[in-house]
């Protein structure tokens, strides 16, 4: 934690800033990856606190918001209003998951919320081939004037999304995203927001406390696909690999009877949507339903067996990619 | 359905007295007689005139908003008619690259604004909870925490499952499980910060 970060009580985050970082870092990007880069920089230079919500036909889920920033260092707190009680600390890519009924923190590493705006900068970024920014106009949402844009894919392999974004700092307020007929699936937004807000940063920092919490952390390890003897035949159009984890089995062997084999999580991106894919031993006991199943929001999953294996295919894109990566996964001879 | 509005059609007329019928809105008959009954009831015109008459009765006793509308049976009968008439409508085949929609809002995008609307009454009260519990972790401590020191070695499991709102409709705690490890590492968007994380983050107690 910066110490300059640690030693204001009181920030005002002056909104003018941020039209200069956003001037400075778009450069000679194209225009889909310039707004991305706005819309990335303004999370990264505003000061807020709001009421998040998401919607989807599953239901509501609701949840408090305070947010600093210096630039460099994020401080984030999130605290659900429905379901489970629990608070999440965010210091950049560093999370904590308070639960206080269990007095259980899980603490853990978020490498993706790093890779950006890198990954837009580069000439890597291949967003542009995949989706493209149109403009539909303004609206006021939570109190705030903003644009609106479609973020609308060239195929059918990946959703579309609406976004808010707000008129001065490009903030995004609200998400809409739509399924191939341009039907919203889920929507994420503020219902309240203070951008400036003056937020107590002492108070914030010590949210994150673990003091009279049993901390764990997930028992994951970094490995490649290849290394855990999978491969994709055929890429799927436009995604990317950009990580594989082992978790350890949900069933350890019983009597110590053979070895039971970890689940692997291989993550794939386009740049927008995100896809895991992971394989696990076939157990008849547990895998019994292959196909694809309904989450209600925008995630959607799709199950197979190959040969002694289970794969499940979880995701933010139409069944088809799903079913695109559960047909190209194949275990190497 | 069908068989009621062959029912009303029927020639048959008064087949079922009007007490029976009353008996059966009222559920005073045997469950042995009900399916005699209401066979009996769908083949006389004026019964089911009867047993509507009945049921709006029943409605109006309990609200006054239930008041019916005159006629309803006739509305029934001619919007079946019409329906019958209406010619088939050739189903045009969507063309696969059909892009979506680039309309400001969607058809259902209004179900959104009412489900958000909704929940602000629910997030008003339950801000005060939120509020206090703010209140009780920041006094746990002065303490500054950039990561935890006194982190215990790995725990034998990644995720811990609970209930919250959007779980149960999968009914399969493995795939929880799954989906939300794929919340936990799956942010790999340019949309993620911070809708995607707070999407995540407000998402996320469904599988811990």
């Amino acid at each position: 934690m910066r110490a300059s970060l640690m030693g204001v009580l009181l920030v005002v985050c002056g909104l003018a800033a941020q039209g200069n970082a956003f001037a400075q870092s778009v450069g000679a990007e194209t225009p889909l990856n310039a707004w991305l880069l706005r819309v990335h920089q303004a999370s990264r230079h505003s000061v807020y606190t709001g009421t998040f919500v998401v919607s989807s036909s599953a239901g509501m889920a609701s949840a408090r918001i305070w947010h600093v920033c210096d630039g460099t260092q994020q401080l984030e707190r999130v605290e659900s209003l429905s379901g489970v009680p629990r608070a999440i600390f965010r210091h950049n890519d560093q999370v904590v998951t308070f639960f206080p009924q269990s007095k259980l923190a899980v603490a853990e590493v978020r490498e993706s919320l790093g890779l950006f705006p890198d990954l837009l900068k580069s000439s890597d970024s291949s967003i542009g081939d995949y989706y493209q920014l149109k403009t539909l106009g303004n609206e006021r949402i939570a109190g705030f004037e903003s644009e609106v844009f479609l973020l609308q894919p060239k195929d059918m392999m990946r959703f579309g999304y609406r976004v808010w974004s707000e008129k001065k700092t490009g903030l995004i307020i609200q998400l809409q995203t739509l399924d191939l007929k341009g039907k919203v699936l889920e929507q994420s937004a503020f219902s309240e927001l203070q951008l400036g807000a003056v937020v107590n940063v002492a108070k914030l920092t010590r949210s994150g406390n673990t003091d009279g919490y049993r901390v764990v952390r997930p028992d994951l390890q970094k490995t490649t696909a290849d290394a855990q003897g999978w491969t994709l035949q055929k890429p799927v159009d436009g995604f990317k690999p950009m990580g594989c984890y082992q978790r350890p089995p949900v069933v350890p062997p019983q009597g110590g009877q053979g070895s039971a084999q970890n689940t692997m999580q291989w993550v794939f991106s386009d740049g927008v949507a995100t896809v895991s894919l992971f394989a696990e031993a076939f157990d008849g006991r547990r895998h019994a339903r292959e196909g694809s199943a309904a989450t209600g929001g925008a995630t959607h999953t799709l199950m197979r067996r190959l040969d002694n294996w289970w794969v499940t295919v979880v995701g933010e894109v139409p069944f088809e990619t799903l079913s695109a990566f559960a047909l190209a996964l194949e275990r190497k001879k | 359905m069908a068989k009621g509005s062959e029912g009303l059609h029927m020639e048959k007329m008064n087949l079922v007295p009007n007490e029976r019928v009353c008996d059966l809105a009222d559920g005073r008959l045997p469950d042995a007689e009900c399916v005699q009954a209401f066979d009996a009831l769908l083949s006389d015109q004026q019964a089911m005139q009867t047993w509507h008459a009945y049921h709006v009765i029943g409605d109006v006793l309990r609200s006054s908003e239930l008041a019916p509308s005159g006629g309803d049976l006739a509305f029934l009968e001619r919007l079946e008619r019409r329906l019958a008439d209406e010619p088939a409508r050739p189903v045009v085949a969507q063309s696969v690259r059909e892009p979506v929609n680039a309309n400001l809002h969607s058809a259902n995008a209004s179900v959104f604004r009412w489900k958000m609307l909704s929940g602000l009454a629910g997030i008003a009260l339950i801000g005060v909870v939120g509020l206090s519990l703010w209140t009780q972790t920041s006094r746990q401590g002065d303490a500054q925490i950039a990561m935890p020191g006194n982190v215990v070695p790995p725990a034998p499991t990644t995720v811990v499952a609970a209930d919250t709102a959007v779980g149960p409709m999968l009914r399969d705690q493995r795939l929880d499980e799954l989906m939300a490890a794929h919340r936990q590492l799956g942010g790999h968007s340019a949309l993620q910060v911070p809708a995607g994380f707070l999407r995540n983050a407000t998402y996320e107690g469904a599988a811990r």
